[in-house]
């Protein structure tokens, strides 16, 4: 993960349970990130006000200030640092998946760190008012957006609109770890978790189409995490 | 749906109570006419009899001149106002009497025929409608006697008139206020009803408006609106409970859990035999958070707390979409998975729970149908409904099972070996609930069929 040696990562984590922030925190640390910890709402905001952080991660249910209402509050001060919430399991609401449209995101408790760690970098890779591309590449793989035509080394490839739809998730993530929930999420738009390992097979399938009898596969597999479609030279 | 006017019981009462209205007014004034009409005539009627008499008794004192006499002194007299006489010989020619000429043809049939006669008034001609009696004298000569009805008849016309605009007015001034009545009732009660469905639909902070009148209708409102108050605020003490609930329960899972990621971030990394039982360690974590999960959504659509924020769903392509999602796997597994549906099948509803309840249904199918199955996925819009069906030819739920099949950790058929919960069908039963609609399990013959009726 080289793109933020250049420097570091400026983290705001609020978090109301001790034990599991100072995990979350050396979590974070490790993982090279600059981490400062606030224990309730207000504080968190206090903080998030102050510093400059690149981004803040909040628990959604706090003491004194709920996490949504940071944002809110954030927003209304012209802040526009992404923000992702931390929320119960069993109390997913639309206000919560509303978050998604504001450029924010938020993951349901427990999670794996892996997970965690995949939503961030997702964020901070998010450029707003990003020109909309109208073509993707990622070595020989191309796909034209405007004529929905997907090429590997010139040669066209038959995908159905729902493996054009997944590819070019994948490929607007070039080089970044997307797990199983973001694809559910970003790609079918469920937000809830099927017992079946439907994304592995999805994955399969498209992996079928585009490394088939090619020397250089796209698309890997991280262990318990997810996937990444990068180039390996 | 508002209903019409014309179709509510205050329209109908007052379309009633206006017949009634216009029936008692109708037989009071109409009996009265009759009355007085009758009371008129009969008066005159006395008057020509007793004024026959006593000229047929002058007639058998003194004969023909006795009668001409005592008529023409009735006449230059003016003995009666409006009194008509006239005595003529048996070929109806005059040989007395204030009338011209004999204003029948031949003898008249009825007792009391009536005639007019036209006089000259000052400045107008006039017609005089007159009411006469006929005898014929022993000597063969007709004497007629006869009045004047023109003002009763005038009297009798206003009282018509009188008569029947009392009707119709009375019967115009009952249909307006009926009108009136029923429409402010309808409004009233419209209000009502859609305060309640859209409290239903999920506004569950609406209130039913109290119009201040003091009425029975005000009281009702508030006692409706006390109900609501009570219900909204258990609905809220239900919810936070569930909140502190899942935040208690996930709170020692997520330290697990991170302690346990910690472990797989370690450098140097573990042995490959630790990873892999960390990593089960994981997956069962994974299963047993799923489950928690399942658990309060069911104790959350089984609180009765109104589906929050419900958006226009259309069942037929959210179908369509999952099972294109499962489709992959069912063919891995050597099943068969279709879908037929019309478009649009909207329901009002929560996108993600009916996702997740076609998942279910879905899984279930998976978890249950032998390689070489099928599972069938239809979606028919009906007139107020959608009709979703799961079909599948697996070995199905006995009929004595069936019953049984939506509670919580139920299973079948040596599925016990087998991953999941078996909450998926009364997650399933919990969701449709939610959206007001109705989950029968029924045999497919062989296999099951799950038949969920939604509310469009």
């Amino acid at each position: 993960m080289a793109w933020f040696n250049l420097s570091p990562v400026q983290v705001l984590l609020i978090e109301d349970d001790t034990e599991a922030a100072g995990l979350l925190v050396r979590g974070l640390r490790e993982s090279g990130f600059t981490v400062e910890h606030a224990a309730d709402g207000r504080e968190g905001l206090a903080r998030a006000l102050q510093g400059q952080f690149d981004l803040i991660v909040t628990d959604r249910m706090l003491p004194h200030l709920d996490g949504l209402t940071i944002i809110e509050r954030l927003r209304a001060r012209g802040s526009g640092t992404p923000v992702l919430v931390l929320s119960a399991l069993g109390s997913v609401d639309d206000r919560i998946r509303g978050l998604k449209a504001g450029g924010d995101d938020y993951l349901t408790k427990p999670f794996a760190f892996a997970e965690l760690l995949a939503r961030i970098e997702a964020l901070l890779r998010r450029r707003p008012n990003a020109p909309s591309a109208t073509r993707l590449q990622v070595e020989d793989l191309e796909f034209d957006l405007l004529e929905r035509r997907v090429t590997r080394g010139g040669r066209e490839l038959e995908l159905t609109a729902r493996e054009m739809k997944l590819l070019e998730f994948l490929m607007r993530r070039a080089g970044q770890l997307v797990t199983r929930t973001m694809l559910l999420e970003g790609v079918w738009d469920l937000h809830f978790d099927p017992q079946s390992n439907l994304i592995d097979v999805h994955i399969s399938r498209l992996r079928q189409a585009i490394d088939r009898g090619s020397d250089h596969p796209l698309i890997h597999t991280v262990r318990g995490s997810g996937y990444v479609l990068r180039s390996d030279n | 749906m508002r209903p019409a006017l014309f179709n509510t019981t205050a329209f109908r009462l007052s379309v009633g109570y206006t017949l009634l209205v216009t029936l008692a007014v109708g037989v009071t004034l109409g009996s009265a006419y009759l009355l007085t009409e009758s009371l008129i005539t009969d008066e005159v009627d006395l008057i020509i009899d007793t004024e026959l008499k006593s000229l047929e008794e002058k007639y058998a004192r003194s004969g023909v001149s006795g009668v001409t006499d005592e008529i023409n002194l009735r006449i230059d007299s003016w003995g009666r106002i409006g009194a008509v006489y006239m005595l003529a010989d048996a070929n109806f020619e005059r040989i007395v009497g204030n009338v011209a000429h004999w204003p029948f043809d031949g003898m008249p049939t009825e007792a009391w025929p009536e005639f007019d006669i036209a006089t000259i008034e000052p400045g107008r001609r006039a017609v005089h409608p007159v009411r006469a009696a006929v005898r014929t004298l022993p000597g063969g000569d007709l004497l007629l006697v006869g009045t004047d009805i023109s003002q009763g008849r005038r009297f009798a016309e206003k009282f018509r008139f009188a008569t029947l605009s009392g009707i119709g007015l009375s019967t115009l001034a009952a249909a307006l206020a009926g009108f009136w009545f029923s429409f402010r009732l309808a409004r009233r009660v419209g209000e009502v009803t859609r305060t309640c469905q859209r409290i239903m639909a999920g506004e569950s902070g609406r209130r039913l408006p109290v119009a201040g009148a003091n009425d029975e209708f005000d009281a009702l409102a508030a006692s409706v609106n006390r109900v609501l108050d009570r219900l909204e605020e258990q609905a809220g003490t239900l919810r936070a409970t569930f909140d502190s609930t899942a935040h208690d329960l996930r709170a020692p899972l997520q330290r697990l859990r991170a302690r346990m990621d910690a472990l797989l971030l370690r450098s140097p990394p573990l042995e490959p035999a630790v990873r892999d039982s960390i990593e089960g360690a994981l997956r069962e974590l994974d299963h047993l958070q799923r489950t928690l999960a399942t658990l309060l959504q069911i104790a959350l659509a089984e609180s009765g707390t109104p589906l929050a924020a419900p958006a226009a769903v259309d069942v037929g392509e959210l179908a369509a979409e999952l099972v294109e999602l499962f489709e992959p796997v069912a063919g891995a597994q050597g099943l068969q998975l279709a879908c037929s549906h019309e478009l649009p099948a909207i329901v009002q509803g929560n996108r993600q729970l009916l996702a997740q309840l076609l998942t279910n249904l879905i899984e279930n199918g998976l978890k249950y149908v032998p390689a070489g199955g099928r599972i069938e996925v239809a979606v028919r819009k009906l007139a107020d409904r959608v009709s979703l069906i799961v079909s599948d030819n697996g070995p199905g739920i006995a009929a004595e099972d069936r019953s049984r099949a939506g509670q919580p950790f139920v299973r079948f058929g040596g599925a016990d070996k087998q991953e999941g919960s078996g909450l998926g069908l009364s997650l399933a039963a919990a969701i449709v609930r939610l959206h007001r609609g109705r989950l029968a399990l029924e045999s497919n013959e062989p296999g099951l069929r799950v038949v969920v009726d939604l509310p469009a």
